[in-house]
């Protein structure tokens, strides 16, 4: 069964055949050519997949496209721009909170879901916030040293409304 | 990527996905709730469906309190539970399971009902539902019954819902003089199924137990209740060996296997090591003494 949908995937609108069977992840990396999302398991363990529907982590390898329609969802390359970064974008480049990289995309998207709902976690609140993020390359020391760093970087005056 | 595609139907109301389940349910049909259990079992292939109905949009995403009972809907997910002040307030084993199921993103979409109707023996959703009484509405196009839990699971992966019918809502019993926990050990903290699951609570007349409920997961067929370890903790005054003393009986009382999650030696002392904290949690959370002599002369 096929179907028309649009989302909004980072801020642009997109109207698409989708069939039922696909699920959102494949849609975002293969119909729209966004492939800074990953697949690691496919079943909803790794984080890998994690983008943000309507502002929450979900893993896109679980999610069927088709449910997607009118929704709102923030992939990595919505993040930030090589020339302006995300605060944590750059807290992870400054703390080497990415070792391969293959986790970095869904770690950062569970970190922004984390830091727009919570903006002062204690490090027992970054370690449930990206609990559903596995690091094959067991890098979580710097990674919740970078989210530290973000959410202190967040706090300052100037960001004040910008990043949500 | 999934083999095959299906048709997918998204019912607006309840009463439109009570025709549609009607309609479908000598088919080979499936029911959507959150799709965390569901969608890997498709992608895997073990389930091959012809038709997909969604409940995301079927008005099933209440929580309503009522005077002496809450109602949540079949489709409210674990992460909107564990959100609610009232749960947390009012049912804080329900928000210990919600909280744990999982991690964010599993929790953002896998739902307590859609938790109880998989009916894996390792439910996290199930321990504190048994503890706290609470019945399951299941509707049909003709029908609409509740089923107390105790009687909903039959087997792993099996229930009592017939073709065309559906959970609706979960409706459990409020009650200030029953307190209850709930505890689960996995082999980490997050993103696992549970090795053993418990919840545990009771309510007290004086000084001594007057009823009590004790509830295990993962190491039976189905979630279940300890009922020895229950009758035991009758009429009995709390002392510091008691709860360890009903942890045992309830240790009797499970079947648990070997797997690779765990050996059954191991689950049957979790079992005991959860069933005591659970109920000294559940006492950390009885009113003092002092209250309940004022609101019911000390014989409440």
């Amino acid at each position: 069964m096929k179907k028309n949908i649009s989302l909004k995937v980072n801020g642009k609108q997109y109207s698409l055949e989708v069939d039922a069977k696909d699920m959102l992840l494949h849609v975002i990396r293969e119909k729209i050519g966004l492939t800074g999302t990953k697949e690691g398991c496919g079943t909803g363990e790794c984080g890998a997949c994690t983008v943000l529907l309507d502002g929450t982590p979900v893993n896109s390898c679980l999610y069927l496209a088709i449910r997607a329609d009118g929704k709102e969802i923030l992939t990595i390359e919505g993040l930030g721009t090589p020339a302006h970064l995300h605060p944590l974008q750059q807290a992870f480049i400054d703390n080497a909170g990415v070792q391969c990289g293959f986790c970095a995309p869904g770690m950062l998207l569970s970190a922004k879901a984390l830091l727009d709902k919570n903006p002062n976690p204690t490090e027992h609140e970054i370690r449930v916030g990206i609990a559903g993020n596995i690091c094959r390359c067991s890098g979580y020391v710097k990674i919740v040293k970078s989210v530290k760093q973000a959410a202190a970087e967040l706090q300052q005056p100037e960001h004040e409304g910008s990043y949500k | 990527m999934l083999l095959n595609t299906f048709e997918y139907l998204k019912p607006t109301n309840l009463s439109n996905a009570l025709e549609v389940l009607d309609d479908l349910k000598d088919k080979n049909m499936q029911v959507l709730a959150g799709g965390t259990d569901l969608i890997p079992w498709m992608r895997a292939r073990v389930k091959e469906v012809d038709h997909l109905v969604d409940l995301a949009d079927a008005g099933l995403n209440h929580i309503v309190f009522d005077h002496d009972q809450a109602r949540i809907g079949a489709t409210v997910t674990f992460a909107e539970i564990f959100a609610d002040p009232e749960v947390r307030l009012k049912l804080p084993a329900i928000a210990e399971a919600a909280g744990v199921v999982g991690a964010v993103q599993t929790r953002n979409l896998a739902t307590l009902g859609g938790n109880l109707c998989s009916a894996i023996p390792s439910s996290d959703g199930a321990p504190a539902l048994l503890v706290l009484g609470a019945s399951l509405r299941l509707q049909s196009k003709n029908n609409d019954r509740l089923v107390p839990i105790e009687q909903f699971f039959l087997g792993p992966r099996r229930t009592v819902l017939q073709p065309g019918e559906v959970l609706t809502e979960i409706v459990v019993p409020l009650r200030e003089d029953f307190t209850a926990s709930f505890l689960r050990q996995g082999r980490r903290k997050a993103l696992t199924l549970s090795i053993v699951n418990s919840a545990a609570g009771f309510a007290m007349d004086g000084q001594k137990i007057s009823e009590a409920r004790i509830a295990l997961g993962a190491v039976a067929p189905i979630p279940l209740r300890a009922t020895k370890a229950e009758q035991f903790l009758l009429g009995k005054k709390i002392t510091s060996e008691l709860f360890a003393e009903a942890a045992a009986v309830a240790a009797t009382e499970i079947s648990p296997i070997s797997d690779l999650r765990a050996s059954a030696d191991y689950r049957r002392k979790i079992s005991m090591v959860l069933v005591r904290r659970a109920l000294e949690n559940a006492l950390a959370r009885q009113k003092p003494k002092a209250d309940a002599q004022t609101v019911g002369g000390g014989v409440r």
